[in-house]
């Protein structure tokens, strides 16, 4: 019965509990804090992601860092505010149907959650691609490897392999890729802290001694590749600036750019389990900020290691060069590929490679969770059929979401591999889901009048700023903050993402088709059910209390 | 032909009973199901001392006048919790006294389901709309007299009803927890009490299962993993099949028409197993959201249409 009690220490108790089915102790908030790093993965997106950020060569990198860390912070908040307010039925579908309404939620959820992780997908293979099958192929002197890996051909193999194994994590469930994440985290950890340990020991001419050597050994460059490379990237329209030149408006510019990596710390905010105290806003929000500033130190870190050790005139112009197609050495440059070369072994090189690798395998599971959890929600609100929603016997395999998932992944994957102009659309996968975000931000800003009952039952009533409540004060912030990423992604003059609608008719297409099809899928549902006797609109109608 | 109206694991939300009576007009339903654990898992102390009374919901400790008591009270029950107004003495008696807890909390838990029973009565007697409870594995046996008492709402457990044309059979017995409540037992029991009522059914293509527990590996028993010490683990992400393996039997056995589930909260879903529609409509009785399930029985489909809703 009345089986414990709760208060602090020493103090009178304020809770009796008994003992009742669900009642468990909360999580370890580093298991949630581990969730949330791999989100914001460093190695994977954020090597990738700052890879552009030569086309803001006046733009202050460790500035716009720490300045999309403190946006970023006002996201933490907001999502941590909405698990507390509805824990356990947390997530962007669950939130904005709930807040918005049911149309507005599913068109959201779904383009985020759905339509565009079928891009994703050649995405991961691409960072697959450059990140660990070249960069080994290479080391290991395998050329055919790499040839077939750097052809159409061989990026839609990378993008079947990505599938095979997103769908094998979906099979298993998140317990044993849990178990594999924390394998990944900590040798992964160790990879890292030899790249930054060769970066920290090694100086500038030893650098440019191994690059030369490997430059020619491993891609039959001409010596002297190390400055090569310099004069490609400047004549490739690099314009060096010095690593602590500072500039206000650039600043901003990059943070489009490292979007692309940290604006994930809220990644499957869904929590489960009734845990005594699910309401406070503490577990949720540290989870998700170590998880977030955690990777804002690391890359930190491994950024000036990068530029006392490589230099930063080196690194943007291989990456301007690479882009340009006129690097002497002719792959993608990973950095800790090049940190390697610091180390006269292949052996060593590819064992790095090998161990960095994890840091894609440990994350790239995750890439449909939300997804089959979405549709799944779609499917159990009769929007979708109900089929989506389907699992084998046996397995436990979500074989109805996960063809959802694949087949259209397949389809676009091969778009991507066979049609290099589609590739200019990548940054619309952040795009999307920033406002899937913005969605779920903007229910944050009104829920305080328009869920009054839900929110005033909450522990974060009692937070407020000047009078107005704290949940719309940090969710305001962080919709200008997603507002002028969309903004710069959708108009930027000079097309500086690749993504402008006047410059890149793909993107407007893109954007178009996947709200449309959502919008399609809905309505034709709200017909369809309707004549079945089910009324769509009344899923998140409240009945009466009194 | 009946409209149901199922919704499960109240755990005391007073809100959410107000909302499982006024469905009956809102959906235009004629029978309305709770699937069980209807009582609370906690006890808030109100303490009075000096003319004012303390409080701590959610964490946040509350001074108050006598005048605003009552909204305390309606705040405390909305969440589930059972308000107790003690006085200092009686609150550290409380604290120190297992036995003097237990028996507060059985008696106030009891207090509750009388005081639904009679708001059920007071809103839906003469309505024509039947309403049924079948306790859950967290309500203590007592609960079912108090049910019982009722001339408004029957009583589920254990027995084999008619409703329009439909059988339907109920138990709120569950296969073992980790946290060893009052309705638990083997699959083995488990099974022989479902087969005992399942064997009499006379036609199972319009047979109702309202069982408690959810079938095993159905998508409607996927609880939170926890250790052994009950903590989640891999931050409260992994999930794991917890459901009955005799009510999965049951349900492969017979075929009924429907099946209707709760128990874990978190596991919110509908499936077909073979020829049965089971649903789990989950709960977040916390928030005051109902969450249910619509279902509307037809002669000749057997079910003619279902919509799990949040209201």
């Amino acid at each position: 019965m009345a089986e414990s009690t709760m208060g602090s220490a020493g103090a009178r108790p304020t809770l009796f509990l008994r003992n009742a089915t669900g009642l468990v102790k909360a999580w370890s908030t580093f298991d949630a804090f581990v969730y949330s790093f791999w989100s914001v993965n460093l190695i994977t997106l954020g090597l990738y992601g700052m890879s552009f950020v030569y086309t803001v060569p006046d733009g202050q990198l460790l500035a716009a860092i720490l300045i999309f860390g403190v946006l970023t912070t006002f996201l933490v908040i907001t999502y941590a505010m909405l698990v507390s307010v509805m824990p356990r039925t947390g997530g962007d579908y669950a939130w904005q149907s709930r807040v918005l309404g049911g149309g507005l939620g599913f068109v959201l959820a779904i383009t985020g959650w759905w339509f565009t992780l079928f891009l994703w997908a050649p995405i991961y293979a691409n960072i697959l691609n450059v990140q660990f099958f070249l960069p080994l192929a290479y080391t290991l002197g395998w050329s055919s490897v790499a040839t077939f890996f750097t052809g159409q051909t061989g990026l839609f193999v990378s993008c079947l392999i990505v599938l095979a194994f997103v769908s094998v994590v979906v099979t298993l469930g998140m317990e044993t890729y849990a178990r594999i994440q924390k394998v990944c985290f900590w040798i992964g950890l160790v990879g890292l802290v030899v790249v930054c340990g060769l970066l920290l020991f090694a100086s500038q001419s030893d650098f440019q001694a191994a690059f030369n050597r490997e430059a020619t050994a491993l891609f039959g460059a001409k010596d002297g590749a190390y400055q090569a490379t310099i004069d490609a990237g400047t004549k490739a329209g690099y314009a060096p600036h010095d690593f602590g030149f500072f500039s206000f408006g650039p600043v901003f510019l990059l943070l489009p750019w490292l979007a692309f990596y940290l604006l994930w710390p809220n990644w499957g905010a869904t929590l489960y389990g009734e845990v005594r105290g699910a309401k406070d806003i503490r577990k949720p929000f540290w989870s998700m900020f170590w998880g977030l500033w955690v990777t804002i130190l690391l890359v930190g870190l491994v950024m000036v290691l990068v530029v006392k050790t490589m230099g930063w005139q080196f690194y943007n112009a291989a990456n301007a060069a690479f882009y340009a197609g006129t690097a002497p050495v002719g792959t993608w440059p990973y950095p800790v590929m090049f940190a390697g070369w610091l180390i006269d072994n292949h052996l060593f090189q590819a064992l790095l490679i090998l161990v960095m690798g994890l840091w894609f395998f440990g994350w790239a599971g995750t890439l449909f969770l939300s997804s089959t959890r979405v549709i799944f929600a779609a499917a159990f609100d009769r929007v979708l059929p109900s089929w989506a929603a389907n699992i084998s016997a046996k397995r436990r395999v979500p074989y109805g979401s996960l063809i959802l998932m694949i087949v259209p992944s397949v389809v676009i994957s091969a778009i991507y591999s066979y049609v290099p102009k589609f590739q200019s659309v990548f940054l619309d996968a952040t795009a999307v889901l920033a406002v899937t975000f913005l969605g779920t931000v903007v229910a944050a800003i009104i829920l305080p009048w328009r869920r009054k009952d839900l929110y005033d039952a909450s522990s974060v009533a009692r937070y407020k700023v000047g009078g107005v409540p704290t949940i719309t004060v940090v969710a305001v912030i962080t919709a200008l903050f997603l507002l002028f990423m969309l903004y710069e992604w959708s108009f930027n003059s000079s097309n500086l993402y690749g993504t402008a609608f006047q410059s890149t008719l793909n993107s407007v297409y893109y954007f178009l088709a996947t709200y449309i099809v959502a919008i399609v899928i809905y309505v034709a549902a709200r017909i369809y059910r309707s004549r079945q006797g089910i009324d769509l609109s009344r899923i998140h109608h409240e009945i009466p209390v009194e | 032909m009946p409209k149901i109206f199922f919704a499960t694991d109240l755990h005391g939300s007073e809100m959410c009973w107000r909302k499982f009576l006024n469905a009956a007009k809102f959906y235009e339903a004629d029978v309305l199901i709770c699937g069980g654990d209807m009582t609370g898992k906690a006890m808030i102390p109100i303490v009075e001392e000096n003319g004012h009374y303390t409080v701590t919901i959610a964490a946040d400790r509350q001074v108050v006048g006598a005048d605003r008591v009552g909204d305390i009270e309606n705040q405390i029950r909305r969440r589930g919790y059972y308000p107790l107004h003690v006085t200092p003495q009686r609150l550290q008696e409380l604290d120190e006294n297992a036995d003097v807890r237990k028996e507060t909390f059985q008696q106030i838990m009891l207090d509750g389901v009388r005081r639904w029973m009679t708001m059920a009565a007071d809103k839906l007697r003469g309505s024509g709309v039947r309403i049924f409870v079948c306790p859950g594995n967290d309500d203590e046996m007592e609960v079912d007299d108090v049910v019982r008492e009722s001339d408004v709402v029957e009583l589920g457990e254990g027995r084999m009803v008619e409703i329009d044309g439909f059988t339907m059979i109920s138990t709120g017995w569950s296969n073992h927890t980790p946290w060893n409540t009052h309705r638990e037992e083997t699959e083995e029991k488990l099974g022989e009490r479902i087969e005992a009522m399942a064997k009499k059914i006379p036609d199972p293509s319009r047979a109702i299962f309202n069982l408690h527990c959810p079938p095993f590996r159905s998508g409607l028993d996927e609880a939170p993993a926890i250790d052994a010490d009950l903590k989640l683990m891999h931050g409260g992400r992994a999930l794991r099949p917890v459901g009955s393996t005799a009510v999965r039997q049951a349900i492969d056995k017979h075929q009924p028409l429907l099946s209707l589930h709760g128990h874990i909260h978190e596991s919110k879903g509908a499936v077909k197993l073979g020829k049965t529609l089971s649903i789990n409509p989950g709960s977040s009785y916390e928030e005051g959201i109902l969450m249910s399930a619509i279902i509307s029985l037809d002669a000749k489909k057997g079910i003619k249409s279902y919509q799990l809703v949040n209201g």
